[in-house]
């Protein structure tokens, strides 16, 4: 944009894949940093970090993670256990249940606040004021609530994609041109027309951002409430819990490796629902593809 | 003004263009041309007859509909030439709109029979207000009128000045929340408001209270709740009256302002380069991209694990979240702005840092201010789930504890607590941005009128 | 009408601001497809000339246009201003500079600055005048200019047109030698346009600038220029080039007279074919 001249699109590619490794490489170096500089010879160095607070033992904060070697390394164990492939399935399981959810709930409460306005009057102050409590401040209420445990995770993960999906639909379909309503009715357009091919059309693109938003932070809840919970369900026996139970009990039985082999599943994920949303996204809302 | 606002047809189509005829009046908006129509009296003279001399006190202005006035401007006005034959479509008598002339400067005289519309000054001014963008354009018009052909330097700088009824922004920014305040008490919203909050805390206390339904009756009660709020000698340990109460909100507050602060530094500035120069992006971008899919709480044992100090690691995580979402949006904001800006920079002479600072930063504002929005949103957000899976006091940790321990009301009394706190912080954020961009401000608050 | 009321302020003359468009070509070339966008381009504007630059939308005139105002290269050929060479085939882009200052088809006011503050931006960046002097001058040329009273108002407080006036108002802050103005009132009314167009050449009138003026509206381009460049479509080169004998200052009373139409009638077919040709290409707006 800036330049006039079109920039090579391979240099885009080098540069990220170069920055990707000189990241790899500095962690690698950080955290294998404890067993390649005699300590000993650094004792100013240390009793500084020292006295700064940190641990003594290694270079601080990078000197702790594992080596991604050995997260590899790890990662290959973790590979064949039938238990972590039940983690993803459960956390995906629980992703989708809670934002289908939100969903279902979410848009038709969203377009009724947009539709009338003794709704919106009636239930968004109410909203307004339920929304500023993080969902994960629900967890206690919810599993005093809620049955079984899954149910309780379930409905807080619902709770983390269904503000961020009303509010969308909300502003999406007050947005709308008021042109488009007044061309309908010239054409003789019914009530029913309107919401149907108007509305719900004009909302579209707004629900989909809402959407992937609020996929973002269905991961986040899930993963928390996992953590919070200990694990959740007793359906998957004891790994079934969940990525995010994976990466718990991973940090108390000390096998940290395992800690990052569970964020990094958590980000591919993540990664793979938000791009599958967006694909979708793509697909409802062919007429914004020509921007 | 009401008045006239009532009476206010639409004059006739003729009328109104003479109107747009003159120098002034062209390219008003028809609504505003209907009202200024609206004040003009005509009046018709003959032929020698004197309509004003000067020194005489100036009321009004004249627009001449038909005949000829010779209009003959006094020496100290200075103008370059006093003498001006006056025909149809010409305005005069503009003295009535200057602040310091409230006389006339000129001797006007018939040359032939004439008609004349006068229209009132002050209420001119007046109509005017009622559209300030449009008065603003009038009144320029008036100044290059008479500078260009009364030839009168100067006087221009003295017309008197449009003011704004309801403006965002200043002092009237007070009036303009007292406004909307009525308007909104005038509409039927607050009392669906109170419909809409009974209908939601009745159903709370009949549910669990009263009608004691299945899977209700376990929960904490609304009355128990605000008993127990309030109570000086709390069951629980927790209310109102008792310091431990504060200090939870005190540690979460300044949990969350740490990690807020450094992650506004570090995100606007990451962000700033990553939209301002195209090779930090390409090489920092990826890394970026790589590692921001990762939920932040997934971090929460790696985090454990990295700082010592548990309250480092939960400013840790809190900063992580919020640094991400100032950083992406700030970049956004960069990459926003209009290119002609930057080029038109360029052309007044501007450097590279000049540019950078007078039009990257001021024009990312509007983005970085929305990033520091969801900032504070996440940032909570992420402080609630490290202080629930590790640390000591702050709200999170209320609410966790007050689980485990079964003192049910209390965890209700952190939740709300938690939303207001998160509502105000937010709502601080955002009046920081109003104060900061009232560029932005004002111009939608002109668009909302 | 009030222009030709005034023969004692008759059109001051200036020495500087000759430019001189030899043989440019610019070619874009941006997945490989190469598209002519300008094609052997010769064009003279002599010191103080208002040289209008007609043509349908997207045929490539905006291309020169930043060629000379230094935000595009130029593939060959050069361009001189005074004299001296602003780009060439050896130094494909000119720098930006303060002597040709761009008044853009969108409007570029800075939003988040006060009217003043753009006015006095100019003077300021460079360093020129201190802040204080900068904001005298800038309030005595918007009075001069008729814009007292918005100062201390945003641009997107006050009416287009005004928004307009502010911004060729700032860029003669900066004694520039050639104002380039891209389209600036493509998107006013027609009642707007007009006195913009008055305000414009008084403008004008007072300082003696070059002024190289995009537009696609010949009657706008007859009423203000001295010379009319009339250009075909993609690639970008003069088809015809009218010299407007109507003699300056002009007002609006020139629409109505005879020769004006006569210039109209001449030059409407050149124009019409080669907005035919361009709709028939497809060429997106802008």
């Amino acid at each position: 944009m800036r330049n006039g001249k079109p920039p090579l699109i391979d240099s885009i590619y080098w540069r990220g894949a170069i920055a990707i490794v000189v990241f790899l490489l500095l962690w690698e170096m950080g955290s294998l940093s404890k067993v390649w500089i005699k300590w000993e010879s650094f004792e100013w160095l240390r009793n500084t970090l020292t006295a700064m607070g940190f641990k003594p033992a290694y270079l601080p904060w990078v000197g702790a993670i594992p080596a991604p070697t050995e997260v590899l390394h790890a990662w290959q164990g973790v590979i064949r256990d039938p238990g972590y492939w039940q983690s993803w399935y459960m956390s995906l399981f629980r992703v989708m249940a809670g934002f289908i959810a939100a969903m279902l709930i979410g848009i038709p409460f969203g377009l009724l606040l947009a539709v009338s306005r003794t709704a919106h009057g009636v239930g968004f102050p109410v909203f307004e004021v339920l929304r500023p409590i993080p969902p994960l401040a629900w967890v206690p209420a919810s599993i005093i609530f809620w049955p079984t445990q899954e149910m309780s995770i379930a409905f807080v993960t619902f709770l983390g994609a269904f503000y961020t999906i009303v509010i969308n639909v909300v502003g999406g379909a007050r947005a709308i041109d008021l042109r488009y309503f007044q061309a309908a009715r010239s054409m003789g357009s019914s009530q029913r027309d309107i919401f149907w091919r108007i509305i719900l059309p004009g909302t579209l693109p707004s629900i989909m951002v809402g959407s992937a938003v609020g996929m973002g932070i269905t991961w986040e809840v899930v993963v928390a409430a996992e953590m919070i919970s200990g694990g959740g369900s007793q359906i998957g026996g004891t790994s079934g819990g969940g990525l995010g139970f994976f990466i718990w009990n991973s940090y108390v039985g000390g096998s940290y490796e395992q800690i990052v082999v569970g964020m990094i599943s958590i980000g591919i994920a993540g990664f793979l629902s938000s791009e599958l949303l967006r694909w979708l996204g793509h697909r409802v809302t062919p007429w914004l593809r020509l921007r | 003004m009401t008045q006239q606002d009532l009476e206010a047809g639409v004059p006739h189509a003729d009328v109104l263009e003479i109107y747009r005829r003159t120098v002034p009046f062209q390219a008003v908006p028809e609504i505003l041309l209907g009202k200024i129509a609206h004040l003009g009296n005509s009046a018709f003279y003959a032929a020698g007859e004197i309509i004003y001399k000067t020194g005489d006190d100036a009321n009004d202005i004249c627009i001449i509909v038909s005949g000829r006035v010779e209009h003959e401007l006094e020496p100290q006005a200075q103008a370059r030439r006093p003498l001006k034959v006056l025909e149809a479509g010409d305005v005069f008598g503009w003295a009535a709109l200057l602040s310091k002339y409230p006389r006339r400067l000129a001797k006007a005289i018939c040359t032939e029979q004439a008609e004349v519309i006068r229209i009132n000054g002050e209420k001119l001014l007046r109509v005017l207000e009622t559209d300030p963008a449009a008065g603003d354009h009038v009144m320029s018009q008036f100044a290059t009128m008479i500078a260009r052909d009364y030839t009168v330097p100067g006087l221009g700088a003295m017309l008197r000045k449009i003011h704004r009824r309801i403006h965002a922004g200043d002092v009237q920014g007070m009036n303009l929340t007292l406004y909307r305040y009525q308007q909104w008490l005038k509409s039927p919203r607050p009392y669906l408001m109170v419909v809409g909050f009974t209908l939601f805390v009745g159903f709370w206390y009949l549910a669990v209270e009263v009608w004691k339904l299945p899977r209700f009756r376990d929960m904490p009660g609304i009355t128990a709740v605000v008993k127990e709020w309030l109570n000086p000698d709390p069951a629980y340990g927790l209310s109102i009256y008792t310091p431990e109460y504060y200090k939870h909100i005190g540690v979460s507050i300044w949990r969350v302002t740490q990690a807020f602060f450094l992650a506004t530094v570090l995100g606007v500035s990451v962000g700033l380069m990553l939209g301002w120069s195209k090779k930090f992006k390409e090489y920092v971008f990826p890394v970026f991209e790589t590692l921001r899919p990762i939920p932040i709480l997934a971090w929460v044992p790696l985090a454990i694990v990295m700082f010592v100090a548990t309250e480092s690691a939960v400013i840790y995580l809190t900063f992580l979240a919020s640094f991400f979402a100032t950083a992406l949006n700030t970049m956004l904001g960069v990459e926003s702005i209009d290119e002609s800006y930057v080029r038109a920079a360029c052309c007044l002479g501007a450097k590279r840092a000049q540019v950078f600072r007078h039009v990257i930063v001021p024009g990312a504002l509007p983005f970085i201010f929305t990033g520091l929005q969801i900032s504070v949103g996440v940032s909570w957000f992420s402080l609630v789930a490290a202080e629930m899976v590790s640390g000591q006091y702050g709200l999170g940790y209320v609410i966790n504890t007050s689980y485990t321990m079964v003192r049910y009301p209390t965890i209700v009394i952190g939740m709300i607590t938690l939303g207001f706190v998160g509502y105000i912080t937010s709502a601080m954020v955002r009046a920081m941005g109003d104060h900061l961009m009232k560029w932005r401000t004002r111009e939608l608050a002109l668009g909302a009128q | 009408m009030a222009a030709a009321m005034q023969p004692e302020a008759a059109v001051s003359t200036t020495t500087r601001g000759a430019i001189s468009i030899q043989d440019v070509v610019k070619i874009y070339d941006p997945h490989g497809a190469a598209v002519m966008a300008v094609d052997h381009c010769s064009l003279e504007i002599s010191a103080g000339e208002i040289c209008m630059v007609v043509g349908p939308s997207g045929c490539g005139k905006t291309t020169l246009l930043n060629a000379i105002a230094g935000f595009h290269e130029i593939t060959s050929g050069r361009i001189l201003l005074d004299g001296e060479v602003l780009c060439s085939t050896e130094k494909p882009k000119a720098e930006p500079g303060s002597d040709r200052i761009v008044v853009f088809q969108s409007g570029a006011l800075f939003p988040w600055k006060t009217n003043l503050e753009n006015v006095a931006f100019g003077p300021l960046v460079q360093g020129t005048l201190s802040r204080a002097e900068a904001t005298e001058k800038a309030l005595d040329v918007m009075a001069d200019a008729g814009l007292s009273g918005v100062e201390h108002n945003f641009p997107g407080e006050i009416s287009s047109g005004m928004r307009r006036r502010v911004e060729i108002v700032r860029a003669l802050m900066n004694n520039p030698k050639v104002l380039l103005l891209d389209e600036p009132y493509r998107a006013l009314d027609s009642l707007t346009k007009s006195v913009m167009h008055e305000a414009l050449l008084e403008i004008y009138y007072k300082n003696k600038v070059t002024i190289f003026f995009i537009t696609h509206d010949l009657e706008e381009a007859i009423f203000l220029g001295h010379k009319v460049a009339i250009m075909t479509t993609r690639p970008c080169r003069p088809k015809k080039i009218l010299t407007v004998d109507i003699p300056h200052p002009r007002d609006y009373s020139v629409l109505t007279s005879r020769r004006f139409r006569e210039l109209m009638e001449e030059t409407n077919e050149a124009v019409h074919e080669e907005a035919i040709k361009a709709f028939a290409a497809g060429e997106k707006e802008g």
